[in-house]
């Protein structure tokens, strides 16, 4: 007896649909994210009590050697030579939008007399709220 | 003559690299990616009217940072814990108490940020971060050290 001859099937995995999969999550990834217009790397000081800061702030970023930046929020950060010349940038903001909110990124290290000099030029140029970021308190309570 | 059929192999497009160019594609944006941090302790600035007092110095709680672990409560020195501790009673009788945190010039930023998150903690409502000036003011109308 002569039986048919069965034809073997090499095992495949179907690894087809892995690209458009892979291209979903890119997408994904793209439109989810925003561009922050601060991109100035600081080790922020930890709290254990956090509150969202709005997305369009203006945010000042001061690094550990003292450098200070500015943006207003949508066009990219631009370093200051001192806090003094904070003063007209902060006044010019509030004069077109006299409840934007001033966030100060400041590095953990930095010596508070700086935050002060900052604190005085938004005060005395009309900002009305300011938030301090900060990272998430690992470990411990308060 | 009979020709021999010839196998003929479908066309198609080779899409099996596909997958590794865009997998490395979501690697490289995920190493590269810089998480934003949005949230932090908020708080309002007053307003520059050098014949107002926003918070009456006399009727606070005066937190005066001296440096990591040297904090002077009401002329009274205290630890972390022991602010906390004092703050949260004078809360009990006042829940509307004002705190003013003072802090000098050559402390580091986050000890001055562990005394705000202290008192955010204990809800203290009415926090105030005198700048140099107001505090010169403040020496000024006497009623600040």
């Amino acid at each position: 007896m002569n039986p048919h001859r069965v034809r073997r099937i090499v095992p495949v995995i179907p690894t087809a649909s892995m690209a458009d999969i892979a291209f979903l999550l890119i997408i994904f990834f793209m439109l989810t994210t925003t561009f922050s217009p601060e991109k100035t790397t600081v080790e922020l000081p930890q709290s254990e009590i956090r509150t969202e800061v709005p997305k369009d702030a203006a945010i000042i970023a001061i690094t550990e050697e003292g450098i200070i930046r500015f943006t207003d929020g949508e066009r990219p950060s631009f370093a200051l030579g001192t806090a003094a010349e904070l003063g007209p940038l902060t006044r010019e903001v509030v004069r077109w939008l006299p409840d934007k909110e001033f966030v100060i990124k400041a590095d953990r290290m930095v010596r508070y007399e700086l935050i002060d000099a900052v604190l005085e030029q938004l005060r005395l140029n009309g900002a009305k709220r300011v938030g301090l970021l900060t990272e998430r308190k690992t470990g411990g309570g308060v | 003559m009979k020709l021999r059929d010839r196998h003929r192999s479908a066309a198609e497009i080779p899409t099996s690299s596909m997958a590794d160019i865009a997998f490395l594609l979501i690697i490289f944006f995920m190493l590269t990616a810089v998480f934003a941090t949005t949230e932090g302790l908020r708080f309002d600035l007053p307003k520059d009217d050098p014949t107002q007092l926003d918070v009456q110095p006399e009727e606070a709680i005066h937190i005066k940072i001296l440096g990591e672990g040297q904090y002077v409560v009401d002329k009274t020195p205290m630890t972390l814990e022991e602010m906390g501790g004092y703050v949260r009673m004078k809360m009990q009788q006042n829940p509307d108490k004002p705190v003013i945190i003072q802090t000098e010039g050559n402390v580091l930023y986050f000890v001055m940020i562990d005394v705000f998150d202290l008192l955010k903690y204990l809800q203290v409502e009415n926090i105030s971060i005198p700048t140099r000036t107001e505090i010169e003011r403040w020496k000024a109308f006497g009623i600040f050290e």
